[in-house]
This record gives structure tokens, C-alpha cells and sequence, in this order.
């Protein structure tokens, strides 16, 4: 893939070590997970449902707690107890299963909400950016419209269009495309390939083996809440090494 | 039949029920030996009855014969006074009369009792509603808070309030409170009114706000939204419009929980019918319209939030 622009390729932007999640209830969500992520890379996480991809993603900008470990986003620090998340988050995006755009706000509110109220930009500049994004995902003629008027692959791209407008670092993806009927997927999966190439910084949890085959730099799999193996695509899909996804290959695939 | 046909029907069905019912009420308080005396009712509504003008000193009347004039000439010496915008007189020509005597009446059309009442009820309501929404919104913020010590206070305070009777409760306010404070009856009927229907509302608002789906405070989070923000510009917007029909169902419990200041010495609504039936001895006719008067209030009050709510309801 090429690693070009945005950030200075190479440097780690994610840095996982052995982080631990324990419920209160004592079930363990996380063992053990390390991993790091540069600059530049697209990073997909698959696995069973259940095993945790979405946890761990979601401990990357705080959404998630952690019980043991540590995490350094961007050189900010997440311990058990984090202070200034609000920093981080600004600098990490996410993109929801269920969108979430804000259905009181209109698709270009949407947009300028954060980086007029976070970033303290003035309307006009927040208005430029946002339609700027909308160009790019395909939406310029919806600024106006609410989020119940759009499809849901519409509603997707305008929710990816949300977290670049914060201009992160890196963009976590949690399963983007699960929550969309089939014929939506490829222009959600379009668009984020789109990123990919532009040097974008990606974690994607995704069960679209095709996505993680063609856009992925190491695709990551997990089971049980762990990270059983990880590999470059090819050698991820074409020679799996471990027998657990060698089982779960023959399932998906 | 047609479905609109048989919708009809039904709809007659439910008029010829009522009337029925009324009917049979009417029948009944035929029975019981009692003179319905609506004639009795408009002047406590309005009252046309004016001011009374008094002979400003001893002296005789005089009125001219079409009766549209009328003087008084002072007992000793030469003084004389024309009265003017009167509407009968009450004197006769000649009469001796005395200083301070009534000798005309002015027209004058004033809100008689239960007008006088019902603008009571109507000020107190809309005033406590105020407060209580504040106090709700305040404590409904309280409830979903993230600190211990807001979401105690504010759950002890919406048992307490919760757990005791409205009644109970004004006489705390006016007898202990109100004597503490030194507030006047209406301030204390306020802030009874405010404190009861506060707890109410700051359930509403808790409830409003914990509707909200959980991904719209992610989502707000990971755009790096602050929690103040968050709550300011994304849930309460959305609570707002869960929240709004329950909440006219509580101004509603409201207008109607104010008659209960009347046990106060305060003249609302209720206060007025009880004066006026001590002094027509007419309880059912009084009654009927004080009740018809608190459902125009309630009436009024349902119809603008449903508009208010047609408004609120855009998207989504």
C-alpha cells in the first residue's frame, strides 16, 4: 500500500502493550493484547463475534476502560485511569456500527458540530471543511437533509466524513459495514479504500475478508480476547499459519 | 360497510352513551328535591355591580325630572354639587341626606369571584410551573450525573417529595416554612407547587435523557466533544422531544394540584366556588363551572403542547 502524506510514515501512532480488560464480573474480554500501529497503515482486526475486536479497538480513544497495560495513542497515555481523554479523542477518530450521527442535526451540522465547538473554528471555516468532506464521500447534494432522510450507506459516509472533519491522526472503523444491507456495502467500503490510498492511518474491525485482502497492510486476528496471529494479507489469507483461523478461514471464506 | 361508515357509527354510538348518562344524572337530581338556580351564576363571574357615590356633606337632593340629572344643596349655606357618571340613583328628590350616604351607584364592569379566582390559579400555576421545570431540569441533571453526592441528593429528594402527600406537604411549607421565612401565602403556594411538581419533571427529565441511545454519547465522545457539551448540544435536544408529552400531562397535574392552595388563604379558583356556594347556596351549579373553568385552563394548556409538539417533531 502506499504510505504517503498526512503522517510521517513509520512513526507509531498506536502502541498496545499487554493490555488486559476484566469485567466486574470477573470475565476476562482482553488477555494480554499487544499491538502497534504506524503511521499510515491500514490495520484490519478480524475474528469470531465475541472475541473482542470491538473491545480492543474501542480502548484506543477511551470508550472502552482497561484493567491492566498500557496504551500510547499519539503520545498520549492510557493507563487504568486516564486523564485527558478529551485530547485524545481529538486526535482519534471513530466510525460506528450504527453510524450515530446526530438525528437532531442536519447532515452539514453534523459536520461543524466538534470542530466549531472542540476545535473552535469559526462557521465559516467548519462550513468549508464540511462541504470539502461531503464532496469527497459522493454527498455534496445531501448537506441539508437530516440523518433519517439518508440510506444507510449514505448515513455511513457522512459518519466518516464527521470524524475527518477533526482532521485525526487515525480513524478507528468498528465493523462500518455490518449494520447495512448488502448493496450499500461497496460504496462505504469504496470510500474507505479511498482513505487507505490517501495514507490514512486505519483500524478496521471488519468481517469483509475482501476489504481486508485488498486494503490491509497486517490483518490481525483475534479469538477468546486475544490476538492469536498476525500477518500481511497475503500470507494471512493464502498460508494461515495458526489452526484456529485456519478453522475460521474455512467458515468465512 | 365502509370502514369511515362504521367509524361514524361508533363515534354516535359514544355521543348517544354520553348523553344517556346525562340523562340519567339530570333525572337524578330531579329526585333529590333541589332548585337549580343557574341564573344565580354569571354575576360571580361578572359582576356589573360599581362603586357607590356618597354625599360629600349633610344636605337635599334634587334630581331632574327625566332623572338624568342630579345635585345636592349643602343644609347650611349656598353650596351645590352635580354628580356625574352615575348610573342609578338611589336618592329621591328632596330627600334629606347625610354626609356619607349612598345616593348613586356607577356601572362598572369588574371580574366577579370565580374570574377573580381562576386568574389566581392561572398566575400561581404558570409561576410554579417555572420553578418546577428549573428545579426538574436541575434535578433530572442531577439524577444522571456522574458524582455520587449530585445523584444521591437528588434521588433523596425525589423520594421524599414523592413519598409524602401534596397536602401535607403546603401545610409544611405554609405553617413551618412559611413562618421560618416569612413568606407570604402565595409565595408559599408557589414554592409548595414548584417543590412537588419539580420531583415529577426530574424524573421526566431522567427518563428523557437515558431514551437517548448510548452510541449518540460515543459518538459525541470520539469527535472530542466535553461532557457539558455533549449533554448541551446532543442529548437534550433529543430528550427534549421525548420529554415534552409528559410533561404537559404534568402542567396539567399541576393547574389541577393548585386548587390544594386554596387551604391556604389564598382565594384561587377552588377557594372562589366555596365562597360563592356559602353565599348562593347553589353547590351543584357552582361546582359544574368551577370544574368547566379548570378544564378550559387544562384545555388550552394540551392544545398549545400539541402544537409545540408538531413543531418539535422533525426529523428522526
Amino acid at each position: 500500500m502506499t504510505q504517503t502524506t498526512m503522517n510521517d510514515a513509520g512513526t507509531v501512532l498506536i502502541e498496545a502493550r499487554e493490555i488486559e480488560k476484566r469485567y466486574p464480573n470477573g470475565v476476562l474480554g482482553l488477555k494480554c493484547a499487544s499491538l502497534s500501529v504506524r503511521a499510515g497503515e491500514v490495520v484490519v482486526i478480524v475474528g469470531p463475534s465475541g472475541s473482542g475486536k470491538s473491545t480492543l479497538l474501542r480502548t484506543f480513544n477511551g470508550l472502552e476502560s482497561i484493567t491492566g497495560g498500557e496504551i500510547v495513542v499519539d503520545g498520549h497515555v492510557l493507563h487504568q485511569r486516564s486523564a485527558d481523554l478529551r485530547a485524545l479523542r481529538q486526535r482519534v477518530g471513530m466510525v460506528f456500527q450504527q453510524f450515530n450521527l446526530f438525528p437532531h442535526l442536519t447532515v452539514l451540522e453534523n459536520l461543524c458540530l466538534a470542530p466549531v465547538k472542540v476545535l473552535k473554528l469559526s462557521a465559516a471555516q467548519a462550513d468549508e471543511r464540511a462541504r470539502a468532506l461531503l464532496a469527497k464521500v459522493g454527498l455534496s447534494n445531501k448537506s441539508d437533509c437530516y440523518p433519517a432522510q439518508l440510506s444507510g450507506g449514505q448515513q455511513q459516509r457522512v459518519a466518516i466524513a464527521r470524524a475527518l472533519a477533526m482532521q485525526p491522526a487515525v480513524i478507528l472503523f468498528d465493523e462500518p459495514t455490518s449494520a447495512l444491507d448488502p448493496e450499500m456495502v461497496g460504496e462505504v467500503l469504496e470510500v474507505m479504500k479511498q482513505l487507505a490510498i490517501e495514507g490514512m492511518t486505519m483500524c478496521v474491525v471488519t468481517h469483509e475478508m475482501g476489504f481486508a485482502r485488498a486494503v490491509a497492510d497486517r490483518v490481525i486476528f483475534m479469538d477468546a480476547g486475544e490476538i492469536l496471529c498476525e500477518d500481511a494479507p497475503d500470507a494471512f489469507f493464502g498460508a494461515p499459519k495458526h489452526e484456529r483461523l485456519q478453522s475460521f478461514l474455512r467458515q468465512v471464506l | 360497510m365502509s370502514p369511515s361508515l362504521s367509524r361514524w357509527l361508533w363515534h354516535a354510538v359514544a355521543i348517544a352513551l354520553l348523553t344517556v348518562l346525562g340523562g340519567a344524572l339530570y333525572l337524578a337530581s330531579k329526585r333529590i328535591d333541589y332548585t337549580w338556580r343557574w341564573e344565580r351564576i354569571p354575576q360571580y363571574l361578572i359582576s356589573t355591580e360599581g362603586d357607590d357615590q356618597t354625599a360629600p356633606f349633610d344636605g337635599f337632593v334634587a334630581v331632574s325630572e327625566d332623572g338624568k340629572q342630579l345635585s345636592m344643596t349643602a343644609l347650611r349655606g349656598a353650596e351645590t354639587v352635580q354628580f356625574t357618571g352615575f348610573s342609578t340613583i338611589v336618592a329621591g328628590n328632596g330627600d334629606l341626606v347625610f354626609e356619607g350616604d349612598v345616593i348613586a351607584k356607577t356601572d362598572a364592569v369588574s371580574a366577579g369571584p370565580l374570574l377573580v379566582g381562576l386568574w389566581l390559579t392561572l398566575k400561581i400555576s404558570a409561576l410554579s410551573l417555572v420553578f418546577a421545570l428549573l428545579l426538574g431540569l436541575i434535578v433530572g441533571l442531577g439524577r444522571v450525573s456522574k458524582n455520587p453526592a449530585a445523584r444521591d441528593l437528588a434521588a433523596f429528594y425525589v423520594e421524599v417529595i414523592r413519598g409524602t402527600p401534596l397536602l401535607v406537604q403546603i401545610f409544611i411549607v405554609y405553617f413551618f416554612i412559611g413562618t421560618v421565612l416569612q413568606l407570604s401565602a402565595f409565595a408559599a403556594g408557589v414554592v409548595a407547587l414548584a417543590v412537588f411538581t419539580g420531583a415529577y419533571v426530574a424524573e421526566i427529565v431522567r427518563a428523557g435523557i437515558e431514551a437517548v441511545p448510548k452510541g449518540q454519547t460515543e459518538a459525541a465522545q470520539s469527535v472530542g466533544l466535553s461532557g457539558v457539551q455533549i449533554m448541551r448540544y446532543v442529548i437534550l435536544p433529543q430528550a427534549t422531544r421525548r420529554i415534552l408529552p409528559p410533561l404537559a400531562g404534568q402542567s396539567i397535574n399541576l393547574i389541577k394540584d393548585s386548587s390544594l392552595v386554596s387551604v391556604m388563604a389564598l382565594t384561587d379558583l377552588t377557594k372562589a366556588g366555596r365562597e360563592v356556594v356559602s353565599s348562593t347556596f347553589s353547590p351543584f351549579e357552582v361546582w359544574f363551572v368551577v370544574a368547566l373553568m379548570y378544564l378550559l385552563l387544562t384545555g388550552v394548556l394540551s392544545v398549545a403542547v400539541r402544537r409545540l409538539e408538531k413543531r418539535y417533531a422533525v426529523q428522526g
